[in-house]
């Protein structure tokens, strides 16, 4: 509890992402620690899941380096600890023959060894996975047939069943409404207050989670780490952020 | 009714098809997910020039066609790895110049007769004792290394990235499918023939995907389809003495109709 908890999970310095002559992210640096719940906001093209995507190394920094728990990314191997919810679930259409307990199962892949039967600690990982993510009644069910926000807590799922220590969630754009919304976010929390993942959170919808988000980042192709994230969430920083006239919602517990 | 088994070249091409009916549906599964359907039309292209070697010169065609398949395969990654932006493009060059080159080769080597004919478009009476045997031995290796990686090519399948976020070797496994399939192609062309294998390979996934159902009955259907239509397409190529290939795909094309009608309902 004493040295070893301060080594961030991940330790990004000076990063910069250049895609065909345009900087998308400039200078980045920032920590992310133990048992953390952060959001990550942003406009559009501001390179949040660019950055994402650089910490998960899917994309490689122009500038810059990233440290997983003190490791150089190329020198990391255990993945097993992080889980990525990407933004668009994946490429597939709705004909991919995956029950979502197939899909569930995926996260178990890279503990597995080649023709191992499913052992029980497998199977009981995939089931609490499963039921942290509320979604056991829905095992049997084709992937393709899922609403956005089962789909959602689906991937989560699998996320979880490798049992990491921190998950990482790019949010999709459209396709969950706000009751799922708000019932997936109630799951993520108390994931890190019972369970102590660390959640990494990229999210366009900053008013419904703000009670709960330890510390928030603002990328907009720089980055501003704020503490305090209700005091961030004022009018101003927000036009400054997005470059317009904000119109926020504040809180929903004030109803509107 | 059964004197078709009681032909020895029958018990033969019967035994082969069965194999390759395992292998190209197990496979398939994964080609078709994987959205390689082009590559193994590719490779069936590139194995006709091992095969051209082999007639010419006077070696095992089979064994030549593998081992060009899996060159092809490997040069296939390799420029799909530095070329990503024309991967389609790779694809068509290779299959119509590995086409032309074969055919050059067997023009020169003067065999361009029945027996090519046969590698074109399958034939049941050309698969001799040591066919089957090199079939059983490449294909239980292919099946074996199939069988042992099938979590994760499936994985990789429905999510490269996330896979590869779980510490998945992605570029092995891509390189791995691509070999096998080199592999079980060129084992294929004996009985299906090269400008046929393709469809065997991709169509019965292609059906079973019509019934919405999970991973494992999903690789299991496509099993019973392509067993049904090997064995079909030969019974009916013995008795109206067509090229196998032909009436296996034709088997194949009904049973995907078929599908097609009853999972609409």
């Amino acid at each position: 509890m004493s040295i070893k908890f301060k080594v961030p999970i991940f330790d990004v310095k000076n990063l910069s992402y250049t895609a065909s002559g345009q900087e998308i992210l400039s200078n980045i640096s920032l920590e992310i620690f133990n048992s953390e719940y952060i959001a990550i906001i942003g406009p559009n093209g501001g390179g949040k899941t660019t950055l994402v995507r650089m910490l998960l190394g899917l994309d490689k920094p122009s500038k810059g380096e990233v440290k997983i728990y003190g490791k150089r990314l190329k020198n990391f191997k255990e993945w097993n600890k992080i889980g990525y919810v990407p933004q668009r679930a994946s490429h597939v259409d709705a004909n991919f023959p995956a029950t979502v307990l197939d899909i569930v199962k995926m996260g178990r892949t890279s503990k597995r060894k080649p023709f191992s039967r499913e052992s029980k600690e497998d199977k009981e990982a995939v089931y609490d996975a499963m039921l942290k993510m509320d979604v056991l009644d829905l095992q049997d069910k084709m992937v393709g047939r899922l609403s956005g926000g089962q789909r959602q807590r689906v991937m989560c799922a699998r996320a979880l069943a490798s049992k990491p220590e921190i998950l990482i969630l790019d949010e999709p754009n459209t396709g969950v409404d706000m009751v799922s919304q708000k019932r997936f976010y109630a799951l993520l929390s108390k994931l890190n207050k019972e369970e102590k993942i660390t959640i990494v959170f990229i999210t366009h919808d900053i008013g419904v989670i703000a009670d709960d988000i330890g510390r928030l980042f603002t990328i907009n192709q720089k980055a501003t780490i704020c503490n305090n994230p209700k005091q961030a969430l004022s009018c101003e920083d927000m036009s400054k952020l997005y470059g317009i006239e904000a119109h926020l919602v504040h809180n929903h517990k004030h109803g509107h | 009714m059964f004197e078709i088994f009681e032909y020895d070249f029958m018990q033969r091409a019967f035994l082969a098809g069965l194999i390759i009916a395992i292998l190209a549906s197990v496979s398939g599964t994964f080609v078709v997910l994987r959205r390689y359907s082009m590559i193994s039309e590719t490779l069936a292209h590139s194995a006709l020039v091992g095969v051209a070697v082999g007639l010419v010169a006077g070696f095992n065609p089979l064994w030549m066609a593998v081992i060009v398949a899996i060159c092809s395969a490997w040069l296939i990654e390799y420029l799909r790895s530095a070329f990503s932006l024309y991967s389609d493009a790779i694809m068509a060059i290779l299959l119509s110049g590995s086409l032309a080159v074969a055919v050059v080769i067997v023009s020169l080597g003067g065999a361009f007769n029945n027996s090519l004919f046969s590698y074109l478009f399958g034939s049941i009476l050309s698969v001799s004792v040591e066919d089957i045997y090199t079939i059983a031995f490449f294909g239980t290796i292919s099946l074996v290394l199939l069988l042992s990686f099938s979590k994760e090519l499936y994985f990789v399948a429905y999510d490269e990235e996330v896979a590869q976020t779980n510490g998945i070797q992605v570029r092995f496994l891509n390189f791995l499918l691509v070999t096998v399939v080199a592999i079980i192609i060129a084992l294929s062309i004996r009985v299906v023939g090269s400008l046929l294998i393709g469809a065997l390979m991709v169509i019965p996934t292609i059906a079973a995907l019509q019934f919405r159902v999970g991973f494992l009955p999903t690789v299991l259907i496509s099993l019973v389809f392509a067993i049904f239509s090997v064995i079909f397409g030969m019974t009916l190529s013995f008795y109206f003495s067509l090229p196998s290939g032909a009436t296996i795909v034709l088997s194949v094309l009904g049973v995907f109709i078929i599908s097609l009608i009853v999972s609409k309902k």
